[in-house]
């Protein structure tokens, strides 16, 4: 099938975001079932959230159990190992939270083969077992999980605070906002030279709708973990 | 000897007419009621106490995702074949005029003759977001009503208690419960499933809904759609 054909799908994240997990895992997944050209894109959530007047939803805090609740069933349903937080509402509001995203930033630059695994492995410490994801030792930790040799790790470790990176990552985020994202994930489908942008994790029907595909349910036989 | 039939599954349906996604998912569960082993309940409720209860602010505050919103429910709305049109001032209908008469005399029918709650309930959603019509007035409700089957003298009298205690208080009971069970929004479903309550919020959880109800999600339907217009 020429490559011309497939449909670039751009998925705009960020590791904090519980729901983006869901959604890349979905998309990954669907690759081998979709004629798509999955794009990961990593972005500022607390960037988007402050430009669009945005809050983050745990401010509600019947939204916030409620959420809890959801993601423990999507969890299952989607065969994804999330675990949630004691204190998420405080561990995402951290500002170096910043940190693993200049990292994706910097990988999704020099070494994109290793985008995937490594934003996997993110979340697999975020959100799985609770650990940290801002100290050097723990972004080297994730990106020796990833497969991404030492010396790699230790150059992209060294240029986290290089005006590229930070530019790249304005960049994307600036992006995500002119297609009208004020959260995450925002999947930006291009279909007929137009781009169509969807919030969430929860919009697959409409997406394979515009795409002119089928949903096939949470495909857990092809789940990574 | 037959098989045991399954005892039907309740499944509560906490809603109020004034949001877009509550038509949908409103619509999607009355198609499911053929479907599915369920035994659906309709609960009209006050989604401003809802909001109070929850400290909760209305989603289109953020004009970014009011922008999103008012294409999504276009787009679902048309996959699903619910015959919806933005009315031309959403602002006053949903945050000036709102829902109070119309959540009253859904509960004073649900109190005295819930067979017609479905329809009624309805020909609401076609008058606020079909044809861009009041829902406020006595003469909206009662309209509404007639279309719903309701005979008219039947449909006056309940129209006349509207402000009765007994009605006021039913409709902030069903709010509380609603609260009770976790609500900050409509629509609040709540599947009861071994003997445990299950709350999903909105009118996007059907197939995760129905994986927990033991049911089979086939998606929307449309060719079992309900609304003439």
């Amino acid at each position: 099938m020429a490559d011309a054909d497939k449909k670039v799908i751009e998925l705009f994240y960020d590791t904090i975001s519980p729901y983006s997990w869901i959604a890349f895992e979905v998309l990954c997944r669907y690759r081998s079932r979709w004629n798509i050209d999955l794009r990961l894109r990593p972005f500022s959530l607390a960037a988007v959230v402050t430009e669009t007047g945005n809050s983050p939803p745990g401010r509600v805090p019947a939204k916030l159990k409620w959420m809890g609740r959801d993601l423990m069933r999507q969890a299952h349903f989607y065969k994804i190992p999330f675990r949630g937080r004691k204190d998420p509402n405080n561990d995402m509001a951290n500002k170096d939270n910043i940190k693993p995203m200049f990292l994706l930033t910097a990988v999704s630059m020099d070494c994109p083969q290793h985008l995937e695994r490594l934003t996997r492995e993110l979340w697999l410490r975020f959100w799985s077992r609770e650990e940290d994801i801002t100290q050097p030792a723990s972004l080297e930790a994730a990106a020796t999980a990833a497969g991404i040799p030492a010396d790699q790790t230790a150059a992209l470790l060294a240029k986290l605070q290089d005006e590229t990176v930070k530019a790249r990552l304005t960049e994307t985020t600036q992006e995500a906002l002119r297609h009208g994202a004020f959260g995450a994930p925002t999947i930006v489908a291009h279909v007929g030279g137009k781009p169509h942008m969807y919030w969430g994790s929860d919009r697959f029907l409409l997406i394979a709708d515009v795409l002119g595909e089928e949903w096939q349910g949470p495909l857990t036989e092809l789940a990574h973990l | 000897m037959a098989a045991p039939v399954q005892a039907r599954k309740t499944v509560e349906f906490f809603y109020d007419v004034l949001s877009p996604y509550t038509w949908l998912a409103f619509e999607v569960m009355c198609r499911y009621q053929q479907k599915w082993n369920i035994d659906l309940k309709l609960r009209p409720f006050f989604l401003a106490g809802i909001m109070k209860g929850a400290d909760n602010r209305p989603p289109a505050m953020v004009p970014a995702k009011g922008q999103y919103m008012t294409k999504d429910v276009l787009m679902l709305t048309d996959m699903y074949k619910v015959p919806f049109n933005w009315p031309s001032n959403p602002t006053e209908v949903m945050f000036v005029k709102g829902s109070v008469n119309a959540g009253r005399f859904l509960t004073a029918v649900d109190m005295s003759c819930e067979q017609y709650l479905e329809e009624l309930t309805r020909q609401l959603f076609l008058r606020i977001y079909y044809r861009d019509e009041d829902i406020t007035e006595p003469a909206s409700l009662l309209s509404a009503a007639m279309k719903a089957g309701i005979p008219e003298d039947l449909a006056k009298q309940l129209l006349s208690t509207i402000k009765d205690q007994t009605v006021k208080d039913r409709l902030r009971e069903t709010t509380q419960t609603a609260l009770d069970y976790g609500a900050f929004g409509s629509p609040t479903i709540v599947a009861h499933v071994d003997g445990k309550p299950k709350m999903f919020f909105g009118s996007d959880r059907f197939e995760l809904m129905a994986h927990m109800l033991g049911e089979k999600w086939h998606g929307p339907l449309p060719e079992l759609a309900k609304a003439k217009i």
